[in-house]
């Protein structure tokens, strides 16, 4: 009988939700988010979220049993935290920690997920036993066994981010980003670095160092390499550097005094770039997988660059200044008409660089722009050519945003008041918290998926 | 009688003559050596005034024509500023711009090498495009007068190098740039007529 009246307040809870939702509806959400000043924004560019109300439901990871099991707790409640998907439990009540499951003191405490884990060590490896609960039902609602690394091996802790974003997958259907990593350069003194950090702030390290300039990292699907630009005595290459071997190869043999922006096809056997062709840079690809045939996509008397692919590979995102100053533009991936994406206006300056569109199949745009006289982190949508641009941020100045593959979160890199680094921000609740800060690091990008829990499963659970 | 009378002086002229021949016409051999002596120093002497003179005259043309290659190589070398997000010659630009021109029409060896560069503000990326526009775009103003464009090699180091590092609109208004380095054939400029 009690549970049956806790289930019905949580309905009534999650009817209310809806009801309320309903009744302001979406778009109303929207503008009920912005502020009432948007007269020096840039024509075309609202200042807001992406989406709409966010509601996070609460979530108890609740204490693990077994050996490493502070450690994997301890990751995944961070990683489900910094997902912004879920009000994070911060304490468990000590009379919950063990024992069976009752869901109903969890019900009393508003908990609509539920995490447990059970740790042993099998043959030199964790076995780790994960499940979701479904609080408000009073359900499993997912349950499955994995073989990771014990805690002092070099792979635990992406394997644990591997686990983090599979109960993302299991609470929302959603993809997750814990398992990733971020690139960025890193200029100290004379000596140019490709830093690699993972999506959690841990774990900063080189993965390539030159006394040439470097920018422009792109990773390839698998993340395997990385891509970038660098400065040689005979003008601008593009190299990749392998992060198993940290072996570097130039890339293309093109021939031009600059090749720049290189970004990599889904399927990875196609790299797109910018050459210069004597009075711009226009969009080539290349084949990767045969080395060869190279081939022009853009024609422009002005400069194209910074090419991106949809996730589906079809359509390509570049910056090109072909109207005067830099804005966005979105074409066929074999080449075609370009269609503008950010907002202009004629006689107005406008001033929009640095595209990159969402890996998740949402077909959001992120790009910087100016507004206000400062450099800003905004968002537009392929699929809603009239829709406003949002703009994301507001404090400081912000460049070059990257996607990471949940298509919500972006990295960039923001020179603020009190101080300057990669940031990361929530698309959908606007939530923002520093990655890596102090010293020079610029030109982000966010990796795929690096580990899949799929590929952790036990063979026989 | 008379003739006694003129035998005497004639004699005393004659003694008197034979005494000054005996004297003068030839030189006596040490009066001969301190004479030949006295010549080759003056010549030495006249020698290296003149040579003096020359070396002076030659240290000065020298002077005059490494300052003169100086003068070229400084001009040569001047950065040129650029408006935000523009990459067209400036009109304060074009005297100095003018007369590389003339010096390197002057000095056919002399090869350049243009750096472009940008301020910090907007895309990193895109500032590397910009930054090659203004290379080139100096390097077409310079082809314009009939320079061989391949004597002038164009890189962009976008906002990479910046000149002042401050953010400010004074340093990005330096940051702004094209950079001109004299990167062979530079040794023995010559300064053309009309270039001050």
């Amino acid at each position: 009988v009690g549970g049956s009246r806790d289930g019905s307040t949580a309905g009534v809870r999650r009817l209310a939700l809806l009801a309320l939702l309903a009744l302001l509806g979406w778009p109303a959400a929207v503008r009920a988010q912005q502020p009432q000043d948007t007269s020096r924004l840039p024509p075309g560019v609202q200042l807001g979220l992406i989406h709409h109300t966010a509601y996070r439901p609460r979530l108890a990871v609740r204490t693990f049993a077994g050996p490493g099991a502070e450690e994997l707790r301890g990751i995944v409640q961070r990683d489900l935290d910094l997902s912004n998907r879920f009000a994070l439990v911060e304490t468990i009540p000590q009379q919950l920690a063990t024992g069976a499951v009752d869901y109903r003191p969890w019900n009393d405490m508003g908990v609509v997920y539920l995490v447990t884990g059970e740790l042993s060590v099998r043959a030199g490896a964790l076995s780790v036993r994960l499940a979701l609960h479904d609080v408000v039902y009073a359900t499993l609602r997912h349950e499955a066994s994995f073989r990771i690394p014990v805690p002092a091996d070099g792979g635990f802790r992406m394997a644990a981010h591997a686990l983090s974003d599979e109960l993302v997958r299991w609470a929302t259907g959603q993809p997750g980003k814990a398992a990733t990593r971020i690139a960025g350069i890193r200029q100290a003194g004379s000596l140019h670095e490709i830093v690699v950090v993972d999506a959690d702030g841990e774990n900063a390290r080189r993965v390539h160092g030159s006394s040439s300039i470097l920018l422009s990292p792109a990773w390839s699907p698998d993340g395997m390499r990385i891509a970038f630009s660098t400065a040689t005595p005979s003008g601008w290459q593009v190299q990749e550097v392998d992060l198993t071997t940290g072996q570097v190869r130039a890339v293309g043999g093109v021939g031009s005094s600059m090749t720049i922006t290189p970004t990599y096809s889904p399927d990875g056997r196609k790299m797109v770039f910018a050459v210069w062709t004597g009075s711009g840079t226009e969009i080539h690809e290349y084949d990767l997988a045969q080395r060869c045939c190279l081939r022009r996509l853009t024609r422009s008397p002005r400069n194209d660059l910074s090419p991106g692919f949809s996730p589906d590979g079809r359509w390509l995102v570049f910056n090109s200044d072909r109207l005067g100053p830099p804005h966005i533009f979105v074409m066929p991936a074999e080449g075609g008409e370009p269609r503008l994406v950010s907002p202009f206006v004629h006689g107005t300056p406008g001033y929009f660089t640095s595209p990159e569109w969402s890996p998740s199949g949402n077909n959001l745009i992120a790009f910087h722009g100016r507004s206000r006289g400062n450099f800003q982190i905004m968002v537009a949508d392929h699929s809603r050519p009239v829709a406003p641009v949002q703009q994301l941020t507001s404090e400081g100045e912000n460049e070059d945003p990257s996607w990471a593959p949940d298509g919500r979160h972006l990295v960039y890199s923001g020179v603020r008041r009190d101080g300057s680094g990669l940031y990361v921000i929530d698309t959908v609740s606007g939530r923002m918290r520093p990655l890596i800060t102090g010293g020079r690091m610029r030109v982000p990008a966010w990796s795929p998926p690096l580990v899949r829990a799929a590929a952790l499963l036990e063979p026989n659970p | 009688m008379t003739h006694h009378r003129l035998v005497l002086p004639v004699l005393l002229a004659a003694l008197a003559l034979g005494a000054c021949s005996r004297r003068q016409p030839p030189p006596p051999p040490p009066a001969t050596q301190d004479d030949s002596e006295a010549r080759a120093r003056a010549e030495a002497e006249a020698r290296a005034r003149a040579e003096a003179e020359a070396r002076g005259r030659a240290e000065t043309e020298a002077r005059a024509r490494a300052e003169a290659a100086a003068r070229a190589r400084a001009v040569l070398e001047e950065m040129i500023f650029f408006d935000f997000d523009r990459f067209d010659i400036r009109g304060d630009a074009r005297p100095v711009m003018d007369q590389k021109a003339a010096i390197l029409r002057a000095n056919a060896p002399v090869q350049v090498r243009i750096e472009g560069h940008a301020d910090e503000r907007g895309s990193v990326e895109y500032n590397l495009a910009l930054g090659m526009r203004r290379a080139t775009s100096a390097r077409d103003y310079l082809v314009g007068f009939g320079i061989d464009g391949a004597r002038l090699q164009v890189v962009s180091f976008g906002e990479e190098r910046p000149l002042d590092p401050a953010s400010s609109e004074a340093a990005w208004a330096r940051n702004r740039r094209a950079e001109f380095h004299v990167t062979g054939g530079g040794t023995e400029l010559t300064l053309p007529p009309g270039v001050q």
